[in-house]
């Protein structure tokens, strides 16, 4: 069912699910209203989001917002849950190629703090660890380890070092401190080949030399036998082909979506859904069958409403490239709501929208895709791929947001906005969006709509 | 003869020495001095990213172990800067993979250094700086225990700087009635080295150097039965240098942090620590967040000093350790 699209507000969600449901609206097991997240899970920033209005946003936003239940329930029967950290999209696709394994990213955590609009005290809870407000919003999975409300404890935990974040690593050098072993693996900063190394393609026309990829690749060798371990069975290789394919499903139905949502005059979805709908590509929500139905409902519902010429955001609107995912969701509805909208995204794993290659053996293939992270390798790759989509889709203008004390922020903002006022001659600034950004509004509002104007007048 | 500063004490001087280049450890660079930051910088990686652009004749050599100066390094490939090269130190060091990314990063840096104009070390001379740099750093080790702290600071900066070591005939060790303390941290060069005047002025005695370029960056003098033998070939020779480096290396940044514990456990009982100073610079998570398992690990008193690398830094830094000081008496 296709109407003309409209965001609505939470109350105005009631009434329409209450429409809906008189309808004979049919909705999967984890479907229901968007009020009981609020009621029930104390979801309480919802109150102030601005929801898409087709059931497939409905759906995607139930999704979202009951996976800790799911995780639940797949632990009461039985399965395996692994908590995988930093890597964003890697060792899912090695945890899911087993059966009864589930992967989930306790790094998560960090929207906690946003959606329950700082009731769940987490932040305040991580300081009396000694992880205080210099550090980012991540930190709060160390109280949601410790009080167990918000996730289920893993039956293994498997965190990336080496090339990463200096204040995830301590966060979560913290979290072993605390009594919840972890298992590490290294991760080198990619680099680019020298003269006389043989050079390895990854995806994303990058390059490494083999000796990384050969690197990696024995690294998660290892992971698979712990999983394997873990799950009683071994990883073998065909079950990890069979993983990888499945995977690509859903990256080839997340590179469509993008495709229509940022390649289109007009917006058919809103920025916040599609936000979510590409964190779904990193550890597929716990369900990596239902998340090929969610995004696949969100593909049609985008693909019909541009075939009806119904865009939710207009083609007037400045077309913004926005780099970094932002710790308050609310921060995408202002975009919009103050004249812009998302033309295309770098939320910091773009390796996982990638189509992991299924001619290489698995693991060499993994370890090419996961080599690929925008996070491991030169700010200056990502400020030329930014630079390159920006082309594809048309950019305007770009949004660097800064999370508040994230070590990568320090430094690759001013690369990437350089790069790209140099490169493309657009307007590009940094905005530091904390977890609950409505004190900041003023001065948000006066840095977007500067830019947005900056942007209007080169038209 | 080309200047090489390093930024990790975990980058062998040895090998750039073998290569006929000059090693600079740059805790004792007199123009690492402080800067105007933007939000969010290390003053320390800062001071690098400048040094490194106002010595376009000499070269750089970043290393990954921390994010602040492995993104230093592309700050500086993007303003082209010639003579850089980043050191992939790997985090962990249980794996085969971990020895190989060391070993090859080695060859690499080999590599950088015959390009820089080096000369590839014959196995006579890495053999020879090797035995003579492991002499040293047991020089250093043994005279931890009676310098007093910013001499010995010096000592090791300068023994980083170019190999040497100078140490004071007669040392004058703060009294004996001073409360031992252990200064634990990221880096403190030697322009910073008033801290350690504070910590004495105000009472204490820093009886473990364990900053980055202190008595920790000297290893266990890697190990006395790893001396370069006589019929050593330069692949053995690297093999060792590589099993010496990942073997002795305690840091912050390695995951797990482990040995840095352990390393520590030992110093702090032997030597009576009644409480530990963590000397970070804002901005550096990795020691910040070691701040409560210090505590918890040792039970002892951890105050925190950190520094923008500001002049402005001295009085604040004072007040503190005073403060400290006194409640522990």
């Amino acid at each position: 069912m296709s109407t003309a699209p409209r965001k609505l507000t939470l109350d105005e969600w009631d009434a329409r699910y209450a429409e809906l449901k008189r309808a004979g609206l049919r909705e999967p097991f984890y479907g229901g209203s968007l009020r009981r997240h609020v009621l029930l899970d104390s979801d309480l920033r919802l109150r102030h989001l601005r929801f898409d209005s087709s059931m497939a946003s409905l759906r995607l936003w139930n999704f979202l917002l009951t996976e800790n239940e799911r995780l639940a329930q797949a632990r009461a029967q039985g399965g395996k849950i692994v908590g995988t950290m930093k890597d964003l999209g890697t060792v899912p696709v090695m945890a899911y190629s087993l059966a009864g394994v589930r992967a989930f990213y306790p790094d998560g955590a960090w929207w906690t703090p946003c959606l329950m609009e700082c009731s769940d005290g987490l932040l305040q809870q991580s300081e009396t660890f000694g992880i205080d407000g210099s550090f980012c919003p991540v930190r709060a999975m160390l109280a949601a380890f410790q009080n167990g409300e918000h996730f289920p404890q893993p039956d293994l935990l498997i965190c990336s070092s080496g090339a990463v974040c200096d204040d995830f690593s301590a966060i979560a050098q913290r979290l072993e401190k605390m009594g919840f072993p972890i298992v590490w693996w290294e991760m080198p900063r990619r680099r680019e080949p020298e003269p006389g190394e043989t050079a390895c393609a990854l995806p994303g026309n990058l390059k490494a030399p083999q000796i990384q990829v050969e690197c990696v690749r024995a690294e998660l060798a290892r992971l698979g036998k712990v999983l394997g371990e873990m799950a009683g069975l071994p990883l073998e290789s065909g079950a990890l082909a069979e993983g990888i394919h499945e995977a690509n499903r859903v990256r080839r139905l997340l590179a469509a979506l993008r495709q229509v949502a940022y390649g289109s005059p007009g917006a058919p979805l809103p920025a916040l859904e599609m936000l979510v709908a590409e964190m779904l590509a990193i550890h597929f929500c716990s369900d990596r069958q239902e998340t090929i139905e969610v995004l696949s409902g969100l593909l049609a519902e985008a693909e019909e409403r541009l075939r009806r010429g119904h865009c939710i955001i207009p083609e007037e609107a400045v077309r913004v490239f926005w780099v970094n995912p932002v710790a308050d969701l609310r921060a995408m509805n202002l975009l919009e709501e103050w004249g812009g909208r998302v033309c295309g995204s770098d939320y910091m794993f773009g390796h996982a929208l990638e189509l992991i290659p299924e001619d290489l053996p698995p693991l060499e293939a993994l370890a090419r895709t996961a080599l690929a992270d925008p996070m491991v390798g030169p700010t200056m790759d990502r400020a030329r791929r930014i630079a390159a989509d920006c082309r594809a889709y048309r950019a305007e203008a770009v949004v660097v947001s800064r999370i508040p004390g994230a070590s990568h922020c320090a430094r690759e903002g001013a690369i990437i906005c350089q790069f790209v006022r140099k490169e493309l001659g657009l307007p590009a600034i940094e905005l530091e969006i904390p977890p609950i950004c409505d004190a900041m509004l003023p001065t948000l509002s006066s840095r977007v709509q500067g830019l947005l104007e900056t942007a209007r007048a080169g038209r | 003869m080309i200047q090489v500063f390093y930024s990790s004490p975990w980058v062998p001087p040895e090998w750039i020495k073998a290569h006929g280049l000059e090693p600079r450890g740059i805790w004792f660079a007199g123009d690492l001095a402080p800067l105007p930051l933007a939000a969010g910088v290390c003053a320390f990686a800062e001071a690098v990213v400048r040094l490194a652009e106002a010595h376009p004749d000499s070269a750089m050599i970043f290393s990954t172990h921390c994010d602040q100066l492995r993104r230093g390094f592309d700050v500086v490939t993007v303003a082209a800067v010639e003579h850089a090269f980043l050191f992939n130190l790997p985090a962990t060091w249980q794996t085969g993979v971990a020895e190989q990314i060391f070993a090859s990063e080695l060859e690499r840096l080999g590599r950088f250094l015959v390009k820089l104009g080096g000369q590839p070390p014959t196995v006579e001379a890495l053999a020879d700086i090797m035995a003579r740099y492991r002499q040293a750093r047991s020089r250093l080790l043994k005279a931890a225990a009676h310098l007093p702290a910013r001499q010995y600071c010096e000592a090791v900066a300068r023994f980083h700087w170019d190999g040497s070591v100078h140490l004071p005939e007669k040392a004058q060790p703060a009294g004996a009635n001073a409360i031992p303390l252990a200064i634990v941290g990221g880096p403190l060069p030697t322009w910073q080295g008033n801290v350690l005047d504070a910590i004495e002025s105000a009472g204490g005695r820093v009886v473990l150097n364990a900053t980055e370029a202190g008595e920790r960056s000297l290893g266990r003098a890697f190990s006395p039965n790893r001396a370069p033998v006589a019929a050593c070939t330069l692949p053995d020779l690297l093999r060792l240098l590589t099993r010496s480096f990942l073997d002795d290396c305690v840091d912050v940044f390695q995951r797990p942090n482990t040995r840095l514990y352990g390393w520590l456990e030992e110093r702090l009982a032997a030597r009576k620590v009644r409480a530990i100073v963590l000397w970070h610079y804002v901005g550096c998570d990795l020691w910040r967040a070691e701040a409560q398992p210090l505590r918890e690990a040792f039970g002892l008193p951890v105050l925190l000093l950190d520094s923008q690398g500001a002049a402005g830094d001295a009085p604040r830094q004072s007040g503190r350790i005073e403060a400290f000081l006194e409640s522990l008496r």
